[in-house]
């Protein structure tokens, strides 16, 4: 297991809604803008980074999300990943794309951390302080968003109906989170 | 408040967004032969007219990408939204 300090430590249960950090993770973030790329990342990752806005692929490993035109972030579906397989791909990534200047990849395991939100009420709690209309994004498997939250920023991919995760930025995780627990007593 | 139409994004809440200014203003060939108040010329004024704008913006709480605007200042009428390096459609 990754050895990360996660900075929420607990679950919450709330009325149809359950909170919880899931680290750790891999995240990597991924830029580039030539034409070659796409099909190295398939070859490594057997995922075809999307080039439709707001949107993800992925498979059982792996989820590859859309983040603007030349940048996307791939984060592990699995926990139990070793710190090997982390640097493992690390490595192979940037072997195959920073070396041969075909774009940049920047680990960003510890940047981001990662809650997933699951339940009916979800989408109810977000728009409590969120600008972003939700009718399209809740009706597709796999929308991508990044918008804010509370004024934090973040990034949000629908993993079903009723489950998403969020991704904001570890220094403001735990004002976040302290106020996605408060408004959900509300709910 | 009003509705920007990002142009890799789609339609997201204007605060997601930041403006960077008047659009369009051509960086001088030979910096080096301008005076001083030419220079600041460019460098610092900027029309900032009532009425239609050209303006720059930044999808900053999204993609990060910067694009450009018509935009009527006067009641926040979009005109059009277009790409970096792209003409204006509208005169």
């Amino acid at each position: 297991m990754l050895s990360f300090n996660p900075p929420i430590k607990e679950e919450k249960n709330y009325n149809d809604l359950k909170i919880v950090e899931i680290e750790p993770t891999i995240k990597i973030n991924l830029r580039s803008n030539k034409r070659e790329f796409s099909t190295k990342i398939g070859k490594i990752l057997s995922i075809l980074p999307p080039n439709e806005a707001n949107t993800s692929s992925g498979n059982e490993s792996y989820s590859l999300l859309w983040l603007s035109p030349d940048e996307w972030l791939i984060y592990s579906n699995n926990v139990n990943n070793t710190l090997d397989n982390q640097i493992e791909l690390e490595n192979n990534l940037f072997k195959e794309i920073s070396k041969l200047n075909q774009g940049a990849v920047t680990n960003v395991s510890d940047h981001w951390v990662m809650i997933n939100l699951k339940g009916s009420k979800i989408f109810d709690l977000l728009s409590k302080s969120c600008p972003f209309n939700f009718k399209d994004f809740k009706k597709k498997k796999g929308s991508v968003v990044q918008t804010v939250l509370n004024h934090v920023d973040v990034i949000m991919h629908n993993k079903d109906q009723n489950e998403l995760n969020l991704f904001v930025r570890r220094s403001f995780s735990e004002d976040l989170w302290l106020w996605i627990n408060d408004s959900a007593r509300f709910l | 408040m009003f509705i920007i139409n990002c142009p890799y994004c789609g339609e997201r809440d204007q605060t997601e967004f930041s403006c960077g200014g008047e659009a369009h203003i051509e960086r001088p060939k030979q910096p080096t032969e301008l005076s001083d108040d030419q220079w600041a010329e460019y460098l610092f004024m900027r029309k900032n007219i009532k009425g239609v704008q050209f303006e720059r913006w930044n999808h900053a709480h999204g993609c990060r990408k910067w694009f450009n605007m018509v935009r009527d200042t006067s009641n926040d009428k979009i005109q059009a939204v277009y790409k970096m390096g792209e003409k204006p459609p509208v005169k």
